[in-house]
């Protein structure tokens, strides 16, 4: 699984599902205050990513997460 | 002197329409909300295929985070809640006063996330799949909790979810939380949101009605002699309660005073309605208002089509009213809202105190010979009144009864 794949899929989700604007999603975008999500959206970002891309992430996965970019680098070390 | 309880904002939605002018024009037009459910036809050996449904799916009117957590039956309250608020003028500082609580209640939670959680959950041997969000739509206070949240309610939260009489002790839980003194304002009202699982617990125990599939119009049909059922509905409901005093201080248009309430207890069977049960929580109600009976001028019946319910509540009300006060269950235009019938139906009890409609029993064509001589409306009624009462009648013998004046100064 490639990183550009993995950011494909997490700008979808966020776009989708956490009703984000596209332009404001960047690598470091912070996903807490920058996008505006809170604990419960974060464990649900995995939940949604874990059905997008068939890797098995944790809730508590979730709670090491604070970028973009170290969303994508969870999802590739669990791929 | 005793705390007054006004009525200063009201919200709705019901399938006859969104807001107090529209369910006014549905009931003078005799406009039924029941449509047919095509969807209904996957399930094996179920027969109705009608429900009154309301016509609001503009969900994005809630913000995502309060929205995330809600299903249909606490969206629909949420919309009812947001039109009370606009309608009785209040601040965001009065909403969130430690003095302003809220009662809100439904049958069930909903029930579109409950059988997909579920479902799954079973399937997989597993909630890895699961979001956060799904018991936060089904649960059992879902409607109370999340409203609670959208609109920052920092008083008491009084979850009234007791099926059909959700609402209706919502909003005796909200006139008896103020008159107490223990809050200023309350909103207060309930919500039931459609879905097949509504109507099937009904067919189980063969109460809906399955004779008008192709006629949706005609059914329900309280007292009625060719009555077969209740029809399940949506829709959702807040009135803004506010002591009289606060109401007036801040210049507040007063659509009603609560001047009773009672709720009591059959203690008897589950499902089967008791008529002493029925007849003492009327009579309670007319007790706590220090009225005579007979200054009533209208009674909302709950009446839902049932073949005994309409035959018990019938005489119920003889043995208080005999034929001498008009009655009618509005059911008829747009079914059973279960949580949510309380307040869509005290809130005909406001359009009938507002502009004197005493809206017909919609379908009765030749009342049931069993059903007891009363006064029924067969045809809209105009008639100057000064006070409503409302009853509703749930399963496990609970019952309410809410008595509603024009409002006077004195």
């Amino acid at each position: 699984m490639t990183r550009e794949k993995i950011l494909e899929e997490l700008k979808s989700v966020l776009v989708e599902e956490f009703e984000v604007e596209e332009s404001e999603i960047e690598l470091e975008s912070d996903i807490f205050t920058d996008l505006d999500l809170d604990s419960l959206d974060a464990i649900d970002l995995v939940v949604n990513m874990d059905k997008q891309l068939g890797v098995t992430l944790k809730g508590e996965d979730a709670q090491k997460v604070r970028t973009v970019n170290d969303f994508v680098e969870l999802v590739l070390s669990k791929a | 002197m005793s705390r007054r309880v006004v009525i200063t904002g009201v919200g709705l939605l019901s399938p006859i329409g969104n807001s107090l002018d529209e369910i006014q024009a549905s009931l003078e037009q005799n406009r039924s909300g029941v449509t047919y459910m095509s969807e209904w036809g996957n399930f094996d050996g179920f027969d109705t295929r009608v429900c009154g449904v309301v016509d609001w799916y503009d969900y994005k009117q809630i913000p995502r985070k309060d929205r995330r957590s809600m299903g249909r039956v606490a969206l629909l309250a949420a919309k009812s809640m947001m039109d009370a608020i606009e309608d009785a003028n209040l601040s965001s500082k009065e909403v969130s006063s430690p003095r302003t609580g809220i009662s809100f209640g439904s049958t069930m939670g909903a029930n579109e996330t409950m059988f997909k959680y579920i479902s799954q959950i079973a399937q997989d041997s597993s909630f890895a799949s699961q979001t956060s969000m799904g018991f936060l739509h089904f649960m059992s206070h879902t409607v109370s909790a999340n409203i609670a949240a959208m609109f920052k309610i920092k008083g008491r939260n009084i979850p009234s979810c007791s099926a059909c009489t959700s609402s209706s002790m919502a909003i005796g839980i909200g006139y008896e939380s103020i008159k107490l003194g223990k809050c200023d304002t309350m909103f207060v009202g309930g919500s039931e949101g459609e879905h097949i699982l509504n109507a099937g617990i009904f067919e189980i125990m063969g109460a809906t009605s399955t004779k008008y599939n192709q006629t949706p119009d005609q059914t329900p049909r309280p007292f009625d002699s060719e009555r077969d059922g209740l029809v399940t509905a949506e829709g959702a409901g807040t009135f803004v309660l506010e002591e009289l005093e606060s109401a007036k201080r801040r210049g507040a248009k007063i659509y009603g005073e609560i001047i009773g309430y009672a709720t009591s207890c059959d203690g008897e069977h589950i499902t089967t309605p008791s008529k002493d049960g029925m007849e003492s929580v009327m009579r309670l109600a007319i007790e706590d208002a220090q009225i005579d009976a007979l200054e009533i001028g209208y009674i909302n019946a709950h009446a839902t089509s049932t073949p005994k319910g309409d035959i018990v509540e019938s005489h119920a009300m003889y043995s208080l009213f005999e034929d001498r006060v008009p009655v009618s269950s509005t059911k008829g235009y747009m079914g059973h809202i279960l949580g949510g019938c309380g307040v869509v139906e005290s809130a005909i009890g406001l359009i009938a105190l507002r502009s004197n409609l005493l809206p017909a029993n919609k379908n009765l064509v030749k009342v049931d010979s069993e059903c007891a001589d009363l006064d029924y409306i067969y045809t809209n009624r105009y008639k100057e009144i000064d006070i409503i009462m409302n009853n509703n009648f749930a399963f496990g013998g609970i019952n309410t009864s809410i008595i509603i004046k024009n409002y006077k100064e004195q």
